[in-house]
């Protein structure tokens, strides 16, 4: 399998010109200090900067670079959950987010960059500061309006671009605009040189007042545009005349490239500010297309708003968004023209349009061809952020159907694709909490299924069971579909809690159901529910067959979920058989279609089994390779019982390879992590395994192997099977001592100097040099033995042997 | 030296105990030989330890009276072009606010031993050692 990315961030759109010397600076800095926050007004450059930071600083952290764009969040809690989703990690059970992302970056060094928290800022900084806290080698480097205002953090706030003087006629800014305008296909004359560098100086050196003029010189010179926007400074009609200069310069510039705008460019704008994160032109012509716009006018439009610097893209035009700074004053012109509302609106109702639409083509419409299938699949998945935007407009509407609608038929919410499983339990949850005099039962009914599903995902089992079945209850005879789902989810449920005579029920009921609907999806999904109930009762037979027929029928719709499911499903019962061959080919045949859907925890889930039937079949190097892969997924989605069941399966490798010793470990670590998560159930496996072990390697000696793997880390404990390392007692420590040649002779000497106490003035008659030279040799001192004080250089240069200190 | 405000003595050791460490703090801040560094501080112990620290750091002291109202401070500290500044007063942080000071320095934060960041590598097995001095910053 390929390497995980190191990092997410985007390909930079245009040439990064300038502060060098600040990208040197703030990559030292970080070095240092564990938080920066780049601070300033809107359109100096933060994100930028921080970005260009960002990349450069990609080799100094093995844990990633990982950059949080918190702008679109509207709710502080949902902060955590996007630090999770970028770095990958998915949440677990009822464990805190918090506790799983924090183990997931604390123990190799990485930096997330929590861009724009001015909205959320002291959510911001609480959440800062416990993952500091938590993660030694964790920097965070942030852009703000406003400091964070945390222990740690080091405010260095973003000045404008360097501004032309007599010495310095290329500085920063006039660089920055002659760059633009020649990307916007202008040449401009040496004549106009001293307009630009008037220009420069009336934007205050602002790098989006600068863009957005210099995207406008192919119709002006650059001495009409400083002519126009100076006499605005004296007439703005929005924002606060009492702003501080360099916002009001800005509003000048982002009014002024507005006004110039056409009307229908103007209102193309304004509409453009309500979806959350970037989109393509068929979302923007399906929710923006109203009066006074046609549908078929929004490409141009809009092409022409990229022409102005108004709206990005990236290289193929597939992907449009507006910068912070511009959607907020777009967001203002929508609410002064009084569409907010009406936009909104339609902004919910076609994402409910359009995931339905997903939906059906995802999982219900019989008979589609796969890719069709995955293109829903992506499709749906690909509007989540808006999907959320428009909930969380929903609640605050009060509009509980579209709401409730918008969650039930989504499987970017669901376990099936979503990286957070229980995400829709807070969603429904929020919404159930409305008005609902105006939804009809059944509605209800439908997302109480969806909230079911969410809570097994969270392992609320009984809480997930009495929604099942109050769900299928209010459900009615046109709702087949959602009841299949609960029938399944409903036998997956029972099974877990060791209800097996009611699961059988929910299976055979829900087969019955989505027979008679010609529903492929549950058939397949009760069919596998089928086998999973005779296989607890031991009836491998039947048990072979129903899985046979499961796997017919996931082949016949064609999703991946349900092919992988069926594929395990068999598997368990071959392996129940004593097939081990036949059983690592199912589990086999699973991963690709779960590589397909990026469905990393099955996957890690997956190759842990295949390492334990391979071990079992003594293809050792097949199990290493595969353990491995299946602890590294674990680890980089934070999922820690997926990291113990690795650990079992590595305790199995290590017997069949004969190390018995190490076998005790891997199980020891497994018992204590399992314990950690509050399961104290003990395996008859590491019970045989223990009883082996005492009676080969002696009471003693297992039980020392035993409270040794228990302290041990789980990852030291995996490294040392999948090294095929022998466990050797602990030796003593060794201690190297510090280096000290790194010093100069001068410097070796003046150490020695500082053990007698003298000042500088005493250190610099000594040495005929002058005070200041010896000041800054103890800098340079201090700066290599990293030390914050001379006492300490005193203290070190004293217990150095005589001669070499 | 004596502050005359105060009482207090700094004497000879201490201050050049104070501006070693300050001078770590600038250095970490990023200045570098040959910039220009403001100082806005009140007369006393701290302005010299400051002043002393920025001249080791290899920097260029550009003093700006305290005294002075926000306007003329904002004209002096546009024409210095300074990258940090030295300072704790409100008036002086304001100010700067325009200007291309990207870092104000307290005189608490020059006197404090930040916790560094703890790399570890092979050439450098004790760490930085500074974490048991900064549990109370």
């Amino acid at each position: 399998m390929s390497e995980p990315p190191r990092h997410n961030l985007p390909a930079e759109p245009n040439r990064f010109v300038g502060r060098e010397r600040d990208v040197d600076d703030l990559c030292g800095l970080l070095g240092e200090t564990r938080v920066v926050t780049l601070c300033g007004v809107g359109g100096i450059g933060k994100t930028r900067l921080a970005l260009r930071v960002a990349a450069r600083l990609v080799p100094s952290y093995p844990g990633g670079v990982w950059l949080v764009e918190l702008a679109r969040l509207t709710r502080g809690e949902l902060i955590l959950q996007e630090i999770g989703r970028a770095v990958g990690i998915h949440e677990e059970g009822t464990r805190p987010l918090l506790d799983t992302v924090a183990a997931r970056l604390r123990d190799t060094p990485a930096l997330l960059l929590l861009d724009n928290c001015e909205h959320l800022v002291d959510q911001c900084a609480e959440v800062a500061a416990e993952l500091v806290a938590a993660c030694r080698g964790l920097g965070i480097l942030a852009t703000s309006r406003e400091p964070l205002r945390i222990a740690s953090e080091l405010v260095w706030r973003v000045p404008p671009l360097d501004l032309p003087d007599e010495r310095h006629p290329e500085a920063e800014s006039v660089q920055l605009f002659v760059d633009r305008a020649t990307a916007a296909g202008t040449k401009l004359s040496p004549a106009s040189l001293d307009d630009v560098v008037r220009l420069c100086r009336a934007l205050d050196g602002l790098p989006l007042a600068l863009e957005l003029a210099a995207a406008r010189t192919s119709l002006l010179s650059p001495g009409q545009i400083v002519d126009r926007i100076d006499g605005r400074f004296s007439l703005l009609t929005t924002g606060g005349r009492t702003a501080p200069p360099r916002q009001r310069t800005l509003l000048a510039a982002v009014e002024w490239s507005y006004d110039l705008l056409s009307a229908k460019e103007q209102v193309l704008l304004r509409r453009l500010s309500v979806f959350a994160g970037s989109f393509d032109l068929e979302l923007a012509e399906q929710i923006c297309a109203d009066r006074p716009i046609s549908e078929a006018e929004i490409v141009d439009l809009l092409g022409a708003l990229v022409d102005k610097s108004l709206v990005l893209c990236d290289e193929e035009r597939r992907r449009y968004r507006l910068l912070e700074t511009i959607k907020h004053y777009a967001a203002e012109r929508l609410a002064e023209a009084a569409e907010r509302e009406v936009l909104r609106d339609r902004h919910l109702e076609v994402l409910c349009e359009l995931q339905l639409r997903h939906f059906g083509t995802e999982m219900v419409e019989p008979d589609l061809p796969w890719p069709v299938r995955l293109a829903a699949l992506e499709a749906s998945r690909s509007l989540v952020d808006d999907q959320r935007a428009a909930l969380d407009w929903a609640i605050e509407s009060g509009n509980a159907p579209l709401g409730l609608r918008l969650c039930a038929y989504s499987t970017s919410l669901l376990p099936v694709s979503s990286a957070n499983p229980a995400e829709i339990v807070g969603w429904v949850e929020r919404l159930l909490a409305l008005d609902l005099t105006q939804v009809p039962d059944e509605q209800i009914a439908h997302a109480q299924a969806y909230l079911a599903y969410g809570l097994e995902g969270r392992d609320e089992l009984a809480r997930s069971l009495e929604y099942a079945t109050v769900s299928l209850a209010g459900l009615g005879a046109d709702n087949v579909f959602p009841s299949c789902v609960m029938h399944s989810l409903s036998v997956v449920v029972l099974l877990r809690m060791g209800r097996g005579d009611e699961a059988l029920h929910h299976a055979e009921t829900g087969l019955a159901l989505a027979i008679a609907s010609g529903d492929q999806w549950n058939q397949a999904a009760a069919l596998a529910g089928l086998s999973a109930v005779a296989l607890t009762r031991g009836r491998l037979r039947e048990a072979q067959c129903h899985g046979e027929e499961a796997l017919a029928k996931a082949r016949q719709h064609g999703h991946r979920w349900l092919l992988a499911r069926t594929a395990t499903q068999l598997g368990a019962v071959a392996e129940a058989r004593g097939d081990l061959v036949k059983a690592m080919a199912q589990y086999e045949l699973a991963v690709p279609w779960l590589e397909e859907l990026n469905g990393t925890i099955e996957l890690a889930r997956c190759l842990a089994r295949i390492g334990r039937v391979a071990a079992l079949l003594h293809e050792f190097e097949v199990a290493r390779e595969r353990l491995a892969a299946s602890l590294k997924l674990s680890r980089l989605t934070g999922q820690r019982q997926s990291v113990a069941r690795c650990l079992v399966s590595l305790s199995v490798l290590a017997e069949a390879e004969g190390d018995l010793e190490s076998s005790v470990l891997a199980a020891a670590s497994a018992t204590a992590l399992r314990e950690s998560m509050g399961q104290h159930s003990a395996t008859i496996r590491i019970e045989e395994l223990l009883t082996r072990a005492r009676a080969k390697l002696g009471e003693g000696r297992t039980a020392t192997l035993w409270s040794r793997g228990r302290t041990m880390s789980p990852d030291d404990a995996a490294r040392q099977v999948l090294a095929g390392e022998r466990p050797v007692p602990a030796g003593p420590v060794v201690t190297e001592p510090v280096r000290h040649s790194l010093l100069t002779a001068r410097e070796q000497e003046i150490a020695a100097l500082l053990t007698r106490g003298l000042s500088n003035r005493a250190i610099a008659e000594e040495l005929v040099i002058s005070p200041a030279t010896v000041a800054r040799h103890i800098a340079n001192i201090m700066e290599k033995l990293g030390y914050t004080s001379r006492a300490q250089i005193a203290v070190w240069a004293a217990e150095q042997p005589r001669g070499s200190a | 030296m004596v502050d005359s405000g105060t009482g207090l003595c700094l004497t000879e050791g201490q201050l050049d105990e104070r501006s070693a460490a300050a001078t770590v703090q600038l250095r970490r801040r990023g200045v570098r030989a040959g910039d220009t560094v403001l100082i806005c501080l009140t007369v006393g112990p701290d302005l010299l330890v400051a002043t002393d620290a920025v001249i080791a750091a290899g920097g260029i002291v550009w003093p700006v009276p305290a005294e002075l109202d926000e306007g003329r401070l904002r004209d002096r500290i546009m024409a210095s072009r300074a990258r940090l500044m030295i300072s704790d007063l409100p008036r002086a942080m304001n100010a700067a606010r325009e200007s291309w000071v990207r870092m104000v320095v307290s005189v608490a934060e020059l006197h404090s031993y930040p916790v560094s960041r703890e790399r570890r590598t092979e050439s450098d097995p004790t760490g930085r050692r500074t974490k048991g001095d900064c549990e109370g910053v």
